[in-house]
C-alpha cells in the first residue's frame, strides 16, 4: 500500500506530465517533419564534437521522437522507457554520461547492450511553453569519452540557440491568435445587403486586415488596410491602424474620418518608417450608396448586376507619406445585384500580379451567386497556394432588393 | 543589389537598385539614399531601369528616400520605371509625389 504522501506525489507527477505534453503540443513541432532551423544545428553540434550523432528530441507520453538528427550513427525513434532523453528532462541541469557501461542507470539499456551501442551521451533539456522540458539537444558517441567543462559550455550554448527557435514558434504562434480575434468575427445584418470578408496573412501574421461594425447612427462601416511589410512588425501596426479607425466611428464622412486617423497616426508611421494602403467605407442603406475614401489603395471593383466593372480611381495618398494630408469621399450609387469588392494586393498575386488580374477577378464576382460564396471562392484559391507571398485580404458587399 | 553612382556631380547621387527591390533590399537602398544625403548629395535619383519588380517595402524605402532628401533641402526623384513598378506607383497615387521621368539625365535637368 502507498502511503498518502506517496500518492500525492504520484498525483502530483500525473498533473505535471499533462502540463508537460500540453506545453510539447502548444510548441507545434512534433508532427511538421524536419525543419533546416534545427538541422542546422545539429549539423554544427556533430561536426563541432565529432560525436556519432547529434540529435535533437522530443519526449512524448510514450515515444522519445528525433526532431532532428546528424551524423554517421542513426538513431531510431523508440519507447520513452529506453531514452536517455527521457532521463535528461527530469532534470534542467544538463545530463551527462560519460561511460554508459559504468552507470547503473544505462548499463542494461537496450541501445547500451545491442544497436546502435551507446556509450557516451550528453544531453540538455530543452522547454516548451510554461518553462517544461519537453526534449533535449543531444550528442551521442559509440566510444566513451571525457566530456569537460568547456565543451559542456558550447552544447548549453547550442541548446539555448535551439531554445531560441522553439520560443519563436510558440511566439508567433499566440500572436497569430491575438490577430486572428481582431477581425470580425460575426457577419453584420444589414437589410437588403450581403456582407462577406477574409484575411489570410502570407505567414503566422500579417500587415492586412479588414474590419467592420454598425455606427452609432446604424450605418455599417468597412475597412480594408494593407500595412507596408511583412510579419510581425507590420502586424503591431496593423492592430494599431485598426484602433484609431474605429475611434472615427462618429465621423459620419468616410473623408473625414480617414483624414482625422491619419492625423493621428502620422507621427507613429514616420517614426516606424511605414506607409499604410487603406479603404475606408460607409453603406447609406437608405439611400443605398456607398460612401468611401481612398488611401492609395485603388483596389476596389465595381462590378454592376448587369456585369459591367469599373475601378474606381480617385483616390489619395497613403497614410504615413506627407503630413497634414484630406481625403474627400466618394459616392457611388448601388442597385440590386451590384457588387463593391475591395481586396489586397496580395489578391493579385494569385493570378498574374498585374492588373490585368482584375478582368479575371471581376469574373468570379460576375460568376458569384451571393457575396459569400464570392469571399469563399477566394479563399480557396489563395489557400491552394502551398506558399502564399503576400497576405490576401478580401471584402465584399452586394445589395440583394 | 543596390549600385551608388557619385559621378554626375558633386551634389548628385545616382543610385540603381538591381533586380527585384522587396523586403530583402529595402534596407540596403534606405542605407545607401541615407548615407548619399549625409554626405552632402542632396539631389538622389534613383534609377529603377534594371529594377523590374517593386513591393510596397520598396517602395516604403523609395519615400523614406524622397523624405530625407527634401529635409535636406533637395529632392529625390525615379527615372527608367519598368511597368510592374509604374503600376504600383500609379495603384497608391505615389506618382503625385514621386513624378517619374523618362531617364536619368532628365531626372537631373531642373525643371
Amino acid at each position: 500500500m502507498p502511503t498518502a504522501t506517496e500518492s500525492r506525489a504520484a498525483v502530483l507527477t500525473a498533473v505535471d506530465e499533462l502540463a508537460r505534453l500540453r506545453s510539447l503540443e502548444m510548441l507545434d513541432v512534433l508532427r511538421r517533419g524536419p525543419e533546416e532551423r534545427f538541422d542546422r544545428i545539429t549539423r554544427m553540434a556533430q561536426q563541432l564534437f565529432g560525436v556519432s550523432a547529434a540529435a535533437v528530441t522530443l519526449v512524448t507520453d510514450r515515444v522519445q521522437v528525433h526532431k532532428s538528427q546528424h551524423g554517421p550513427m542513426a538513431l531510431g525513434d523508440g519507447p520513452r522507457e529506453a531514452a536517455f532523453c527521457d532521463h535528461t528532462i527530469r532534470d534542467s541541469a544538463m545530463l551527462v554520461v560519460e561511460d554508459a557501461t559504468e552507470d547503473e542507470r544505462f548499463a542494461t539499456n537496450p541501445s547500451v547492450v545491442g544497436s546502435p551501442h551507446i556509450r557516451f551521451y550528453a544531453g540538455q533539456p530543452l522547454e516548451g511553453p510554461g518553462g517544461h522540458r519537453v526534449g533535449a539537444l543531444c550528442l551521442v558517441d559509440d566510444r566513451p569519452r571525457h566530456f569537460s567543462e568547456a565543451e559542456q559550455g558550447l552544447l548549453a550554448e547550442l541548446a539555448s540557440w535551439v531554445q531560441r527557435e522553439l520560443d519563436r514558434t510558440a511566439e508567433l504562434d499566440s500572436a497569430a491568435r491575438v490577430q486572428q480575434a481582431l477581425l470580425p468575427r460575426r457577419v453584420p445584418e444589414v437589410a437588403g445587403y450581403e456582407v462577406a470578408g477574409m484575411c489570410l496573412p502570407a505567414g503566422s501574421v500579417g500587415g492586412d486586415f479588414f474590419d467592420w461594425y454598425h455606427a452609432p447612427d446604424g450605418q455599417l462601416v468597412v475597412t480594408l488596410a494593407d500595412v507596408m511589410g511583412k510579419g510581425l512588425p507590420a502586424s503591431i501596426i496593423m492592430a494599431t491602424v485598426r484602433a484609431v479607425m474605429r475611434s472615427t466611428t462618429r465621423d459620419g464622412d468616410p473623408g473625414q474620418a480617414l483624414t482625422r486617423a491619419a492625423a493621428t497616426l502620422h507621427e507613429d508611421l514616420e517614426r516606424t518608417g511605414r506607409m499604410v494602403t487603406l479603404c475606408h467605407a460607409r453603406l447609406d442603406t437608405v439611400a443605398h450608396e456607398l460612401h468611401y475614401a481612398d488611401a492609395g489603395h485603388g483596389l476596389m471593383l465595381l462590378v454592376r448586376a448587369d456585369g459591367s466593372a469599373h475601378r474606381p480611381q480617385d483616390g489619395g495618398l497613403p497614410l504615413g507619406v506627407l503630413p497634414d494630408q484630406t481625403w474627400t469621399e466618394q459616392v457611388v450609387q448601388l442597385q440590386p445585384g451590384d457588387t463593391a469588392i475591395a481586396f489586397s494586393d496580395g489578391l493579385l498575386d494569385l493570378y498574374d500580379g498585374t492588373l490585368d488580374s482584375l478582368e479575371q477577378i471581376a469574373d468570379v464576382v460576375r460568376d458569384c451567386v451571393d457575396a459569400t460564396h464570392l469571399v469563399d471562392r477566394f479563399t480557396v484559391l489563395a489557400r491552394r497556394l502551398g506558399v502564399r507571398v503576400d497576405d490576401v485580404t478580401v471584402v465584399a458587399v452586394r445589395r440583394t432588393t | 543589389m543596390i549600385e551608388l553612382d557619385t559621378t554626375q556631380a558633386a551634389d548628385v547621387a545616382v543610385v540603381r537598385p538591381l533586380g527585384r527591390l522587396t523586403m530583402v533590399h529595402a534596407a540596403d537602398l534606405r542605407e545607401v539614399v541615407s548615407g548619399a544625403v549625409q554626405d552632402g548629395r542632396t539631389r538622389v535619383v534613383v534609377d529603377l531601369g534594371d529594377c523590374e519588380f517593386m513591393d510596397s517595402s520598396g517602395l516604403g524605402a523609395v519615400i523614406g528616400g524622397l523624405k530625407q532628401a527634401r529635409q535636406a533641402g533637395g529632392d529625390l526623384r525615379i527615372a527608367g520605371l519598368q511597368p510592374q513598378v509604374m503600376t504600383v506607383l500609379q495603384l497608391t497615387n505615389l506618382d503625385r509625389v514621386l513624378r517619374p521621368y523618362g531617364s536619368v539625365a532628365e531626372a537631373l535637368r531642373d525643371d
